[in-house]
């Protein structure tokens, strides 16, 4: 059995490597850390918005830097919104 | 751009940079190129001991596909640009997303994500550099594959093309990651696209399951160099085992060291273990369990022995932990398992199974990344220490009790004299070993910066002469490494960039690599 991507590009958000939305970035690689005791919990301390998309783009301490080839201006827009929101962002 | 601090390659002056980076957006689109400082910030994001400006790049581009970028090559070689590839840039601790010199043009091939194919029967697939493990572990699931990986632990974010081309290890039967990729395509800096081993046919549907072609086996050469960009990677998939079992075995005392890789060697050699063994000090489970420094240290200088030993009691934590697994079917493990647990129980040490672990984020981790699954449980380390620098040390050792604990003290020895911890690990290769060693230090504190450097310089030299090599290394020590390994390999590389990359065009300076 050979599954060439270009049948399934479009159909996974994340196998074709773009986000689907702020929520997916959050699961797939944000959750990683900030949900796994590895970075601090960012949900309920109301990050400004701005803030949050300085230290994705910058980079803090040990947390890597994060370019806009990996998540998009419009994507990081999203996950920082929800997160500066407390939204729920992870199955509780 | 008007600032008159702005970085350039060096040797380009500002007006032709000017014209290169114009001819370049036409390529790519203005989008995808960047050049202002402060969307450059995520490429000059480096944990290492030195000045971030050493490794300031001058411009970021963001090609889509191969013909763009041998386009790409064409202005280069006009202009004399020097660029410097990453596929998913997060060879933290080794240099990042950040050209090894200051003013290299940084080609970002994440946005090349594709998972060309995946051939379920032979357990293949191929990739295009931005493709992450994450991705790709996405996609098996999806397809409901029953076909496993191996990834480093910074799984989640890195990728298999760029791990590969660094020469990364990762923790299934399949980790030694070079050994187990096939074929390559590559953008030579001339524009020409060379497809390694059966690729180089027209037509060919071998590419990815016979490695070695006709005549001399090229695919090394693009490995921990700077002769090509890599632009597509076969690798090997493993077949999910019907039956695996992994497992860590605690260790007491630091000497231990000696005995546990006397006594695992032959069971790695002969495939008993298959997949490569890590043994990790206390101090690269401590901070990954999580344990606090600051309950166990005050003041300056590196732990003590003593301080080791509370941590050890009072968290359940041996001084080495050794992590491997079993795969295959129930009958074969039940078989190997009674081995396991005699070499154990011979060596004193203690078995800790999947069902005991839970609970355990250090096991937890571990366990998950001897299957592939990618997470980012490692990054546990950086806690440690805290202030974000990192740099890995990661000579290779024999796989010999006698000379594992000869690295081990002479490693811990210098780092104490520097005020730093042992943060240390090997990983068995079959007969070797990586020694992998995190040096941590507080990159916000500039006396701490300034000892990681001559700490690393001195442990460098140390191991030279006592003939231990680098298996990698950070790109601030590039050239100090690459002289460790002598003139006449020097020579040959440097013909070989002659030959290939007459402009040194391609990521100058990279593994001490230059025109
Ligand atoms: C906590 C922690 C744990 C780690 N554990 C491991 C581990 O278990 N095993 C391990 O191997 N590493 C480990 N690393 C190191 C590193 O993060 C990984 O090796 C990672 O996979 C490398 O980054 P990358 O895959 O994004 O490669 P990149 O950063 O994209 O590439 C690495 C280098 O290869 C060259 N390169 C990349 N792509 C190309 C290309 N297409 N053509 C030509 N040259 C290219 C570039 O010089 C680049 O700098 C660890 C790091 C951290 C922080």
């Amino acid at each position: 059995m050979i599954i060439a991507a270009g049948a399934m590009l479009g159909g996974a958000g994340a196998g074709a490597g773009q986000w689907r939305d702020g929520v997916q970035v959050y699961e797939k690689v944000c959750s990683h850390c900030h949900e796994a005791n590895v970075g601090p919990v960012l949900k309920g301390r109301q990050l400004p918005v701005a803030y949050i998309e300085r230290v994705v783009r910058h980079g803090n301490r040990a947390m890597p830097s994060f370019r806009p080839s990996e998540i998009d201006d419009a994507a990081l827009a999203d996950v920082a919104r929800l997160i500066g929101a407390g939204a729920p962002l992870v199955k509780e | 751009m008007s600032s008159k601090n702005r970085t350039l390659p060096k040797g380009v002056t500002a007006g032709d940079f000017d014209k290169a980076m114009r001819e370049i957006r036409a390529i790519v689109g203005a989008e995808y190129v960047l050049v202002d400082e402060e969307p450059l910030a995520p490429y000059n994001k480096i944990m290492m001991p030195v000045a971030d400006a050493q490794h300031a790049p001058s411009a970021a581009v963001m090609p889509d596909g191969v013909e763009q970028i041998r386009k790409i090559m064409k202005v280069a070689n006009k202009y004399r640009l020097p660029v410097y590839p990453v596929s998913t840039g997060k060879n933290i601790g080794y240099g990042s997303a950040a050209p090894v010199e200051r003013g290299q043009i940084v080609m970002d091939l994440r946005r090349m994500n594709r998972i060309i194919e995946v051939d379920a029967d032979l357990c293949t697939a191929l990739v295009e550099p931005g493709v992450t493990y994450q991705q790709l572990y996405d996609y098996l699931q999806e397809h409901n594959l029953p076909l496993w990986f191996s990834c480093p632990a910074p799984s989640a974010i890195a990728g298999p093309v760029g791990n590969m081309v660094d020469r990364g290890v990762g923790y299934t039967p399949y980790g030694e990651h070079f050994m187990f990729s096939c074929g390559m395509e590559v953008v030579l800096a001339n524009g020409d696209v060379l497809r390694t081993g059966m690729g180089a046919m027209e037509n060919s549907n071998t590419w990815q399951v016979f490695k070695w072609g006709y005549g001399p086996t090229l695919d090394g050469i693009f490995t921990q160099s700077n002769y090509g960009i890599v632009t597509k990677m076969g690798m090997w998939l493993m077949p999910a085992p019907p039956d695996f079992r992994p497992f860590c075995i605690q260790y007491p005392n630091e000497t231990d060291i000696t005995k546990i890789v006397d006594a695992l060697r032959p069971l790695r050699i002969a495939m008993v273990i298959p997949n490569a063994v890590v043994i990790a000090h206390t101090l690269w489970e401590a901070p990954c369990t999580p344990v606090k420094r600051t309950d166990y240290v005050t003041g300056p200088g590196a732990i003590s022995d003593e301080a080791v030993l509370k941590i050890q009691a009072d968290h359940g934590i041996g001084a080495w932990n050794v992590y491997a697994g079993l795969y295959g079917t129930k009958e074969t493990n039940d078989a190997n398992w009674k081995i396991i647990e005699a070499v154990a129980a011979a060596t004193g040490g203690k078995i800790i199974t999947q069902e005991q672990s839970r609970g355990s984020q250090a096991l937890q981790y571990r366990f998950d990344l001897m299957k592939g699954k990618p997470n980012l449980g490692e990054f546990g380390l950086y806690n440690w220490r805290g202030g974000g620098g990192s740099i890995w040390f990661a000579p290779v050792s024999q796989a010999k009790g006698s000379e594992t604990l000869k690295q081990m003290k002479m490693a811990k020895d210098i780092l104490g004299k520097y005020g730093f911890d042992y943060v240390g690990e090997f990983i068995v290769g079959w007969r070797d070993m990586h020694h992998v060693i995190d040096l941590l230090y507080d990159r916000s504190d500039e006396t701490q910066k300034k000892n990681a450097y001559a700490c690393y310089d001195e442990l460098l030299h140390a191991f030279a002469k006592e003939g231990y090599g680098m298996y990698r290394a950070n790109t601030a020590f590039a050239e100090k490494v690459a002289a460790t390994y002598g003139p006449v390999k020097r020579d040959v590389e440097k013909r070989l960039k002659k030959a290939l990359d007459p402009n040194n065009i391609i990521a100058p300076g990279r593994c001490g690599i230059s025109l």
